[in-house]
């Protein structure tokens, strides 16, 4: 997904997709996303991801930047558990085959943070969901229409650029 | 038509497209030419770099690097470096190129700019300084003047040898090494385990189950043998261990020769010792050389991978990659072969090439050497090098032969204006060598052998108008000469020792003029080096004989109580000690 479009999608979504389920998916995944590395396919698709369903971009983004900034700590939980599933031998030989296809170690799956982020990022997916929708609910009563009526965003929606560019979003 | 889709679409694409048209290669270029200069110490320069994406390739022009010794002289420059990367492993984030093309390679070319980087201080290298004070104080000026009793006077103050600083280092550290010798060789380990099998035997002895006491007698068998045979190793490394601690002592007899030559230096008398004569003759330019390999190989070593990093150990930035069995696995970066071709000499230059084969930056994985291998010939010069350089085991190892046959010599100056020079001039110069590595330790040997040349000595130092003539005349007939120098080590501190048949004939000049008096001189003044080294000398001998004795002492007793305790074992479980069950038919 190029840069511009996900500035398109943030300030889209400071407007719409702010249902509490919406807010509360996009955590979730820009949870999921902040746990793994970023320069692999795996959260390249991810982002991909996230941006082709109708979660909410800016709660997402907020939540990547968010774990990224706590990844030295999560990494403590994370790296054991890929480093777990990496060795076991039950999966070696998926782990083989995987390792001999082309494009599959883009994906970065050999690297501990990985295929533990996935799992760690699985695993808490169902408490962040929850947590981020009450989060959602509690931020369309007190914050929406102050973030609806704040200069920027006014600013944004009085510019014709952006108008013609973001047109039928905001 | 959806404009508002498309266009930041398009206007991407024109982005993209033009970065890599216009702005790619031009930082590309910026950063290989900043990483250069980095290593280099002086400017660099690339006059084009081309690449291409989607059929990956690099095509470098006109590279030069400057010598950071001389503002106006190129280390290396070439015309053209080219390759182009296989499609296949790119699909597994690796570049592997099979051929790659090095033209026009040459060394020591004259720059129109300045090489000179600002703010970068070029650090003097300890070997080269070292040679440059030896050369510098060999002392002729009073050599007329040398009387037999000429040391009499002269007071040697031990605080102000090396040789003597030396024995104290030599003392402290052989204390520091037979320390952690000692407390490596655990000799209760090896009592304690011999006594945990014989309760073992006791044990079983006891037992009713005779297949059980019969396999328990067989392992237990296994194991005392085990460990008498892991004592013995231990007992061997240790003692080796100690040989090698008191090994260094022989560096005490190089620091005894320096001081004598330092002590003549300070009386004005030259030294007639045949080594600190080469030293002083051919010491600076051999010096001058080694730092500068020394400098580029600790360079090389900087940059070149390590026979683990980047295959086994951790090398994401976060946690770690597992690696698994590859049906064909490539390295992350892979030169099949390079060839080379270039020149070598300003003047009526020699034409070489050559290829490098297997370059890359996981060597393990490779499995293989990297080797060089290149050659040269124009009538009676013949150039030869091979090189191996293998860092796919636990150590980076390396193996370099160098011959040169045939190779002019312009003008070469030999030893310090200081002291004494030889200019030598025209002839030819046979130059071989070899060197090898093998992680920080270096070891090798060149010989460089002058014919048909032209040996003019620069005595003007000498005042004494007999010694003058007589060094004069013992040049003048001469046309070729051999230097040969040793080199050990490590590459960070590297040791030389030099010998030439010039320095026979200078140490002959000079005891053929001065008479038996200098002989005597240098006598009188190695007898109050070793007067004022003896007392240290002495402390050091009975150190290491002293530990020697306790080592031995200790490894003596060990050796009886658990040769003992084993043969007593085995005995027992021999087996006609098993008692076989009794059956009644």
């Amino acid at each position: 997904m190029n840069p511009i479009a996900i500035i398109r999608q943030f300030f889209q979504g400071l407007t719409a997709e702010t249902t509490p389920g919406q807010i509360g998916a996009g955590i979730t995944l820009g949870f999921l996303i902040g746990l793994l590395p970023k320069a692999t396919l795996t959260a390249q698709l991810l982002i991909v991801l996230m941006m082709a369903t109708r979660v909410n971009i800016p709660m997402a983004i907020l939540s990547v930047l968010a774990v990224s900034l706590a990844n030295p700590l999560l990494d403590k939980i994370s790296d054991p558990i890929g480093y777990a599933l990496l060795t076991s031998g039950a999966l070696r030989p998926l782990w083989t085959s995987l390792y001999n296809m082309p494009i599959a170690p883009w994906t970065g799956f050999n690297n501990t943070v990985v295929p533990g982020g996935l799992v760690l990022g699985a695993l808490l997916s169902a408490p962040v969901f929850f947590a981020g929708r009450r989060f959602g609910v509690f931020y369309n009563e007190k914050f929406r229409d102050r973030v609806m009526n704040s200069r920027f965003v006014k600013g944004l929606k009085a510019s014709w650029l952006l108008d013609w560019y973001f047109k039928g979003g905001v | 038509m959806r404009w508002s889709y498309i266009a930041p679409r398009l206007a991407l694409l024109v982005l993209l497209w033009a970065f890599f048209f216009f702005a790619f290669d031009p930082l590309l270029k910026w950063g290989l030419v900043k990483g250069i200069e980095k290593g280099a110490g002086a400017r660099a320069e690339i006059a084009s770099l081309k690449t291409t994406i989607l059929r990956p390739s690099l095509k470098i022009t006109g590279l030069a690097v400057g010598d950071p010794g001389e503002e106006y002289r190129n280390l290396v420059e070439f015309s053209e470096l080219s390759f182009s990367a296989e499609g296949a492993p790119l699909l597994e984030k690796k570049l592997v190129v099979d051929s790659a093309a090095l033209k026009g390679l040459r060394f020591g070319t004259a720059r129109k700019t300045s090489g000179k980087l600002p703010f970068v201080k070029e650090e003097p290298s300890e070997l080269v300084e070292g040679f440059k004070k030896e050369s510098k104080d060999f002392a002729l000026e009073r050599a007329s003047e040398a009387k037999a009793d000429a040391a009499a006077d002269y007071k040697v103050d031990p605080a102000e040898l090396g040789s003597v600083k030396l024995a104290k280092e030599l003392e402290e550290s052989y204390q520091k090494d037979y320390a952690a010798i000692s407390s490596r060789l655990d000799t209760k380990k090896y009592e304690a385990g011999l006594e945990a099998l014989k309760a073992r035997y006791e044990k079983a002895k006891s037992g009713k189950n005779f297949a059980k006491q019969a396999k328990d007698y067989a392992d237990i068998g296994k194991e005392t043998k085990k460990l008498t045979s892991d004592f013995k190793k231990d007992k061997e490394e240790t003692e080796a261990a100690l040989a090698r601690a008191k090994d260094s002592f022989k560096a005490l007899e190089e620091a005894r020769r320096k001081d004598l030559a330092a002590v003549m230096a300070r009386m004005k008398l030259p030294s007639l010792d045949t080594q600190s004569i080469a030293r002083m003759l051919a010491g600076p330019l051999l010096a001058g050389k080694t730092a500068q390999a020394m400098k580029w190989a600790a360079l090389a070593r900087k940059y070149m991978p390590s026979s683990t990093k980047g295959v086994l150990k951790n090398e994401a930035r976060r946690g770690r990659e597992v690696h698994f069995p590859k049906e064909k696995s490539y390295p992350t970066l892979l030169v099949r072969k390079l060839s080379l071709t270039g020149e070598l000499g300003l003047e009526d230059p020699l034409e070489y090439s050559g290829t490098v084969e297997g370059l890359t930056t996981q060597p393990k994985v490779y499995g293989r050497p990297t080797t060089i291998l290149v050659k040269g010939a124009k009538g009676a010069r013949r150039l030869d090098f091979k090189s191996s350089i293998d860092a796919a085991g636990d150590e980076l190892k390396t193996d370099s032969e160098l011959s040169f046959a045939g190779m002019p010599v312009k003008q070469l100056q030999l030893g310090s204006p200081a002291s004494f020079l030889v200019d030598i001039t025209g002839g030819t110069a046979a130059f071989e060598a070899d060197l090898k590595t093998s992680g920080e330790e270096i070891i090798g040997r060149a010989a460089a052998r002058l014919a048909g040349a032209a040996f003019k000595p620069k005595a003007d130092n000498i005042k004494a108008a007999p010694l003058r003539s007589a060094v004069e005349a013992s040049f003048s007939g001469l046309s070729s000469a051999l230097i040969e120098t040793g080199i050990s080590g490590t590459i960070k501190s590297p040791k030389l020792s030099i010998k030439t048949d010039l320095a026979n004939a200078l140490s002959k000049a000079f005891s053929g003029a001065m008479g038996a008096e200098l002989g005597k001189a240098q006598e009188a003044a190695q007898k109050k080096v070793d007067e004022a080294l003896k007392p240290y000398r002495a402390k050091l001998d009975g150190l290491a004989a002293s530990k020697q004795a306790e080592l031995d002492g200790k490894l003596k007793e060990a050796e009886a109580k658990i040769s003992g305790l084993s043969e007593g074992l085995l005995k027992n479980l021999a087996p006609g000690k098993v008692k076989l069950p009794k059956f009644k038919l």
